[in-house]
């Protein structure tokens, strides 16, 4: 195998054509909604879209590929350590006050790290239709808290989006106004250990002469295992219980990609959208870290913080002194429409998506490659869809969860990716606020930006006293930075795996 | 035809399953008619409500990675993906070649790897206490003490991707997706559309799965989804479409592809199996465990998949059902083909090699899609077997045990997945 050299940034010139776009900012708000039918065609947004050339084997990646419809986000759901809403992550972050304290959820008196951002009191049901909450609380005991938090933060999404609920009594859909068939779901998630009592009562009744046997098992333990079992725990059912709940019949996808997952699906939503498969999308992630396996098998690979009485300031994204990760638990949604149908029925668009972008990581399963080419691949790719040039940013979002090989792996491949524009483009974290909220990550905290950037500053990094010079980044510490354009870079990276980043216009 | 400016072609393929350890093995007894249905070995399964399923059998891995170091400890479903993209590169003749790789992509319908159940049982059983629930405390005593991190990791399912990445290098888009039984379905449709959009020229696409581990059978066993028939003759235990059918056997294995856009595969002269030409994709949006009675899912995400490829009802020749052997599925899946095709369903080959490979889960839709391009180049279609008492709501035809020789030039292929994900695919004999 022969492998091209790393390239240079050279995304800007080819990208011109694509950013001439602007958001649909005055929208009309008398035009009545249209009502859709199924399978209705709808006008290619953008006329003219350039070719894609391709003559030879090995083409520029830094090539822009065909978008052909603009995708706004116009709902937002979140649920994060800080409480629920998008609203309480973002001042939590404006405040540097961080969510992470010891462990209530399960003892951990005897783990070597025993912190974590928890998600307590939140209710899937809020503020939904009487039929959808009777189907919420009567499955709500076979859907995992990952199920749960996923559920709850899509339902808070859809209803900020302004779209109306049909009336159950007069058999509406739940969502008159569109069409469901061309209304998908797409999650990032990961598979759910199971939780501990579920299997408790079964593998006693397994034992023989204390010993557990899988011929016990067999003959006693499943017989008191609960029939829906399994379906509690499958990463696809966050997909499948919001699916059933909103009646969304398009696309349904439920992508693992670690930490990843969350811009993975932001990634897959838009190129859905864009390719004419459908119009409104979810793009959402949800996991619970702060679970006994995961935060055991955390504490084994040593990725953990274990400053135990300081929780608050333990996680210290890119700071000289970081000692490793916070688990946490977390779950964002974003509804991601075309432009053209959110402009047609006055919706508010929060923010654009100018591009996304995926890489993956080369260096083995359980490491970060030194020199971030994961990251930049990633980086460049969204760069290069949006048509955005490195100094024309106006913040960076980074994944920066505090652990030292993934944070230096992280700059380094934004400097790779961004070129001299990295040392003066404020870039940040929130994970000192959150910690690691799996799956969740990307979303959350694009959400969390989106409302940050109304402030036109960039929040500092919560716990980062002393900046690593060797990171190369412009890291905003101690007090806000100003922001220098509305648009914006997410990134986010799986330890060993895959990489994602969004670069999105918001709408100030 | 299709319209699509770029073009995704077929130019490797590999494959692992309880029928072979290539694809020209796995192809060879389906058309032979073969079962790779046995009692379970993986593990002592003498008790349980279902003691068979599909095993691979003497798989080595040694063969097809630089240094099995790091896959010591790795699962069942990333070393048949090891081997299946091997023998899908060296199929589509990549080694040696120059390419680009950020332009490489991965993207694989991902089973979870095996959880190492006993471990974790005689865990919780030393954590419970006599109220019968169980003391974290107590668990961390034993946890910390007896388990591997590097062993715990394998079981996320991304770890099949982030595997294959680290063995070749390819830095371009990679995506682990775990949508049930559509996964690789899924994985292969999604991989073409990201072809198309120019973002990258080359993917590795498609599954793996074992499930054949002690949860696994248990939490198809509790939801009754397999067959627990037959116990004494289990290659006759997978009977889609059969009117005593009761539900599906377990399988295991990877099948995966080489996607490659058609200019890019002409460049390097590689050869071309079959192209890519549509994929659809919905959601039932309708119960949990339940399919909507109406076929509503299915029957979308097949005219989508129709209407991507530029082919009407009467360019299919053959199809691959999901034809799982449950009795809901392979009715509704009956129901949602004649509403599709009207007439002409009647008169279209399809068929389930699950009565033969069991149900490989996220791995079933890739392996499926494999089985339609040998039978594209081979003009066979491969048989339904153990068909032997008709059911009058499933009444098309289904190639009843026997391999048929006939006309094939586009196949499509159908998977749809526990929890209402939806997904077809159209592949056709290339033509330039």
């Amino acid at each position: 195998m022969t492998y091209s050299a790393p390239r240079e940034y050279t995304g800007g010139a080819k990208g011109e054509l694509l950013r001439q776009r602007t958001l649909p900012t005055s929208i009309a708000r008398d035009v009545p909604p249209p009502v859709y039918s199924p399978g209705a065609k709808y006008e290619k947004a953008r006329p003219g879209k350039p070719a894609v050339a391709h003559s030879d084997a090995t083409v520029d990646a830094q090539e822009p590929f065909a978008v052909d419809r603009r995708i706004a986000i116009t709902g937002m759901g979140v649920l994060s350590p800080a409480g629920s809403g998008a609203a309480a992550l973002a001042a939590a972050i404006r405040e540097g006050r961080s969510a992470i304290g010891p462990i209530t959820r399960f003892d951990a008196s005897l783990y070597p790290s025993r912190m974590a951002g928890e998600v307590r009191d939140f209710d899937p049901a809020a503020g939904i239709r009487k039929d959808q909450s009777r189907y919420v609380k009567k499955t709500a005991k076979v859907m995992a808290i990952d199920i749960q938090m996923a559920v709850a933060a899509a339902n808070q999404a859809i209803l900020d989006t302004g779209l109306a609920l049909g009336d159950p009594a007069k058999d509406e859909p739940v969502l008159p106004t569109i069409d469901h068939t061309r209304f998908g779901t797409v999650f990032g998630s990961c598979f759910v250990p199971t939780e501990f009592d579920d299997l408790a009562g079964p593998i006693q009744a397994s034992l023989e002469d204390g010993q557990f046997t899988l011929a016990g098992w067999g003959a006693r333990g499943i017989p008191q295992m609960f029939p829906l079992w399994l379906l509690k725990y499958l990463p696809n059912m966050h997909a499948c219980h919001t699916g059933i709940l909103w009646d969304a019949q398009g696309p349904s996808n439920s992508v693992t990609c670690s930490d990843a997952s969350g811009l993975v699906s932001l990634d897959e939503c838009v190129r859905i959208i864009s390719r004419g498969t459908a119009d409104l999308m979810l793009a959402g992630a949800a996991e619970s870290r702060v679970n006994p396996v995961i935060i055991m098998r955390h504490c084994l690979l040593g990725r953990l913080a274990t400053d135990n009485d300081h929780p608050a300031t333990c996680c210290r994204p890119f700071d000289l002194d970081r000692t490793g990760q916070v688990d946490a638990d977390g779950a964002a949604v974003l509804v991601c429409e075309a432009c053209d149908v959110a402009a047609a029925r006055g919706a508010k668009v929060y923010a654009e998506v100018l591009g996304t972008g995926l890489g993956s990581t080369t260096a083995g399963v359980n490491a970060c490659d030194a020199d971030g080419r994961s990251t930049a691949v990633a980086v460049r790719s969204a760069m290069a869809m949006a048509g955005v040039r490195p100094e024309e940013l106006g913040a960076v979002y980074a994944h920066g969860t505090g652990l030292a090989m993934q944070d230096a792996s992280e700059a380094a491949g934004l400097v790779a990716a961004l070129g001299p524009a990295a040392m003066s483009i404020p870039t940040t974290s929130s994970k000192g606020v959150t910690g690691v909220m799996g799956a969740a990550c990307g979303l959350a905290e694009l959400a969390a930006a989106i409302l940050l950037c109304k402030d036109r500053l960039v929040p500092p990094i919560a716990n980062c006293r002393r900046p690593d010079p060797a990171m190369g980044l412009a890291l905003v510490v101690g007090r806000p930075a100003k922001l220098r354009s509305p648009t914006i870079l997410v990134t986010t990276s799986a330890i060993g795996g895959q990489t994602a980043a969004a670069v999105v216009k918001v709408n100030v | 035809m299709a319209t699509h400016t770029r073009r995704v072609v077929i130019t490797g393929m590999g494959s692992v399953t309880p029928l072979g350890l290539s694809v020209e093995e796995t192809w060879k007894n389906l058309v032979a008619g073969k079962s790779g249905i046995q009692p379970i070995f993986i593990f002592d399964a003498e008790t349980f409500p279902t003691t068979f399923a599909a095993q691979v059998r003497d798989f080595p891995l040694a063969p097809y990675v630089r240094d099995p170091g790091p896959y010591e400890k790795a699962g069942r479903n990333v070393r048949f993906t090891m081997a299946a993209a091997r023998m899908a590169l060296e199929d589509a003749g990549i080694f040696g070649t120059a390419f680009d790789p950020v332009r490489f992509g991965i993207y694989l319908g991902s089973g979870e790897g095996v959880l190492d159940f006993m471990t974790l049982a005689t865990g919780i059983a030393q954590g419970t206490g006599p109220d019968g629930r169980v003391s974290t405390r107590e668990f961390a005593k034993f946890g910390f003490a007896r388990y591997d991190a590097l062993r715990e990791i394998e079981q996320e399912p991304n770890m099949t991707v982030n595997h294959l990445a680290a063995e070749y290098g390819f830095q371009g888009p990679a995506v682990s997706c775990l949508t049930a039984c559509a996964a690789s379905t899924q994985s292969i449709g999604e991989a073409t559309h990201m072809i198309r959009s120019g973002r990258v020229d080359m993917f590795l696409a498609g599954g793996t799965h074992s499930m054949i581990h002690p949860l696994g059978v248990t939490g198809f066993n509790l939801l009754t989804a397999l067959s627990t028939d037959h116990k004494d003759e289990p290659w006759r235990a997978s009977r889609p479409f059969d009117r005593n059918r009761g539900g599906f056997v377990l399988g295991e294995g990877s099948t995966i592809m080489v996607l490659e856009e058609l200019d890019h595969a002409r460049a390097r002269g590689a050869r071309i199996w079959a192209e890519v030409t549509g994929f659809g994709i919905s959601s039932d949006a309708y119960r949990m465990t339940d399919i909507h009675p109406e076929g509503r899912g299915p029957v979308a995400a097949m005219r989508m998949a129709l209407a991507d490829a530029g082919a009407s009802t009467t360019d299919i020749d053959y199809i691959s059902a999901h034809g799982t052997g449950t009795t809901e599925n392979d009715k509704v899946e009956t129901l949602s083909v004649k509403i599709v095709f009207g007439d002409r369903a009647y008169k279209i080959p399809m068929s389930s090699v699950k009565s033969q490979l069991g149900h490989l889960i996220a791995a079933a839709g890739a392996t499926e899609l494999m089985t339609c391009v040998m039978a594209i180049r081979d003009q066979i279609v491969p048989p339904t077997m153990n068909l032997e008492n008709p059911d009058p709501e499933c009444d098309l035809d289904y190639v009843p045990n026997a391999a048929r020789p006939c006309r094939v030039e586009a196949c499509l292929s159908n998977s749809f997945g526990f929890g209402g994900q939806n997904d077809s695919l159209v592949v056709r004999r290339f033509v330039p």
